[in-house]
């Protein structure tokens, strides 16, 4: 049986210096920067959890949103992080959306878009499971940059439409758990709450064993 | 461990994450350095700021740069002016005076020990000078400095280009063209301070009796210095509308210093427009009044932060963390404590005040909703430890940046 390596990812924020007051300068800017930039708008609402008024997913969206593009925001907002595993693919469809708008990319927006990257410092915990029970304890001991690099960070950097937890399930043949793991709604809750979660889901495992 | 108090409040997975960032900076020599030990925001988080990052291994420490009156009077000017353009211009006196206090503060704080070094605001920064090889400064601005007095930034440019990094509460705060990396980390709060600390219920009732407010009817509270840009006028007309329709009583609380002229004046304004109406509490309270204003926010049923321009306003997440809903100004960093419809309502008017003040009070239990949702919103981004994190992901990033592709 493998073991599961509890780690965790911290960041902080950076202003690029990139502002855009139009369409266009936004797509010019989005084209070119950071991924990790693409990281900070797209997947810190879900860290945060309603970081941003609950009307749009993102702040691209919510950005449109404040100055009109209330088609575009709705079109940006259905963009789901969880359903990619490439920030270069988020890039690509964002970029596709706002170059078949249709809309006149030279307007001057009233308020404008401020590029941010997350800088982002991965970390071990030294908190590892072999088994259940030592996974639930882990569980119990992680924090919430922990349980969202698992169950979020870990599709991009392994590649694979499927949070961490799910894949050690799978590969130690806790197939049904895997899948109970997949199904928590990460928009719907908090992480604390996720996190209760999840725990009251390997635990009923563990003791139905 | 200090840090470990505070698992209370995040839990202590949270702390495990903190103490795992602040592994590689066991042994750092931090200092940070600003104007004043006692009141105003730094100084309230520095005082438990650097007992926690010491507690995490880091050799932190606090200095505080002398001067006289002559050279705050500067420095308050030069804040001004970076805050907006004014009728006031920096004097070749002014800069005289902020270099000599400066030019004595060199031989007073040696910065030479350090690896670290934060200067907070405009008052110590030209402390950079003595900046050695090796060091990394950072500097912490907590104003908004995006359109300042031209004059004034040329002044402060040459020491902001010597350092590492410009830390601002919000990206709308930063200065277009500045070339150093600038980060953006929101202030917080501590909850285990005398402003935020759980009461007695008997301590917050016989608070409201003090004052002669009525612990049974619902309350509108602003806590807010006396001063135009809280806009107290607006918070009094928008009472007025709600009045009509609800049973209930308005407090503004706050203070003005004694040098503070204009803090006067609005007080015996807002004195005279409150004397003609019922059920409304002008409180002046003396600057230590912690427990009085956490009662008044523990009691209160809607909270209201109706300023026209902002800073970042931590006293909406004081409330947030009592779990009160807020009513605040579309403005500044107010505009990124409060989510629209889930912990309160942005306003950009005396009517849509009043309308979202009634809307409330009216609605208890999306009010209580609210409340809940507003103090889980500052568990997770507005607590001391969230910005402790930060820091330490900064320091991180800077010892280690020489060796960072960009």
């Amino acid at each position: 049986m493998g073991e599961f390596r509890f780690k965790s990812e911290v960041w902080t924020s950076e202003y690029t210096g990139i502002k855009a007051n139009t369409i266009h300068a936004f797509l010019k800017a989005l084209r070119h920067v950071h991924e990790d930039v693409i990281y900070y708008h797209l997947y810190r609402n879900i860290f945060e959890f309603h970081y941003l008024p609950l009307d749009y997913a993102n702040s691209f969206a919510y950005w449109m949103a404040e100055n009109g593009y209330y088609v575009l925001a709705e079109k940006l907002s259905v963009i789901d992080p969880l359903q990619y595993t490439s920030l270069e693919d988020i890039r690509h469809d964002i970029i596709r959306i706002l170059e078949d708008s249709g809309e006149d990319l030279d307007v001057l927006c009233s308020k404008p878009f401020y590029f941010i990257r997350a800088v982002r410092m991965a970390v071990d915990l030294n908190i590892v499971a072999k088994d259940l029970e030592s996974f639930v304890n882990g569980l119990k001991k992680i924090g919430w940059h922990s349980l969202f690099y698992h169950l979020v960070t870990a599709r991009l950097k392994l590649g694979k439409p499927i949070n961490d937890f799910s894949l050690w399930f799978e590969s130690i043949g806790e197939i049904e758990l895997a899948r109970e793991i997949e199904k928590v709604n990460l928009w719907a809750h908090t992480l604390r709450e996720v996190k209760g979660q999840l725990i009251s889901i390997v635990e009923r495992k563990l003791y139905a064993h | 461990m200090l840090i470990e108090q505070y698992a209370t409040y995040i839990g202590e997975g949270n702390i495990e994450e903190i103490k795992a960032v602040a592994e590689p900076l066991k042994g750092l020599k931090v200092l940070h350095v600003n104007s004043t030990r006692l009141g105003g925001g730094v100084s309230e988080i520095l005082y438990r700021l650097i007992p926690l990052m010491r507690d995490l291994g880091i050799d932190a420490e606090w200095q505080v740069i002398k001067g006289d009156e002559e050279f705050f009077k500067v420095t308050k000017k030069i804040h001004n002016l970076l805050h907006m353009p004014g009728h006031d211009k920096l004097t070749s006196e002014d800069i005289i005076t902020y270099m000599r206090t400066t030019h004595a503060n060199l031989s007073y704080i040696d910065t030479s020990p350090y690896d670290i070094v934060f200067i907070h605001d405009p008052q110590p920064m030209g402390l950079i000078v003595n900046k050695r090889q090796g060091q990394k400064w950072i500097w912490r601005c907590h104003i908004d400095i995006s359109t300042p007095d031209e004059e004034t930034w040329k002044f402060i440019e040459m020491f902001v280009n010597a350092y590492d990094a410009i830390v601002f509460h919000i990206a709308e705060f930063a200065k277009e063209g500045v070339k150093i990396p600038k980060f953006i980390i929101a202030p917080s709060i501590d909850p285990f301070h005398d402003k935020n600390v759980e009461l007695d219920r008997n301590f917050i009732t016989s608070t409201l009796e003090k004052f002669g407010i009525d612990p049974k009817r619902p309350i509108v509270l602003q806590v807010s210095r006396f001063d135009r840009l809280k806009d107290p006028f607006g918070v009094l007309q928008a009472f007025k509308m709600v009045k009509r329709a609800c049973d209930c009583q308005l407090v503004l609380a706050g203070g003005y210093a004694s040098d503070d002229p204009e803090g006067e004046e609005v007080y015996n304004e807002v004195m005279e427009e409150a004397s003609k109406m019922k059920d409304v509490f002008v409180l002046n309270l003396p600057p230590d009044s912690h427990y009085e204003i956490n009662a008044l926010q523990r009691a209160a049923t809607v909270v209201v932060q109706k300023s026209i321009r902002e800073g970042f306003g931590l006293v909406v997440t004081e409330a947030m963390w009592k779990e009160k809903p807020v009513v605040g100004g579309n403005v500044g960093g107010i505009r990124r404590q409060i989510v629209n419809g889930f912990t309160g309502y942005l306003v950009n008017s005396i009517e849509g005040t009043a309308y979202r003040i009634r809307q409330l009070l009216i609605n208890s239990e999306m009010a209580k909703v609210m409340g809940r949702n507003a103090k889980e919103r500052v568990r997770h981004t507005f607590l001391i430890t969230r910005q402790l994190k930060d820091y330490l992901v900064l320091i991180n990033y800077l010892i280690n940046s020489d060796h960072i592709q960009r």
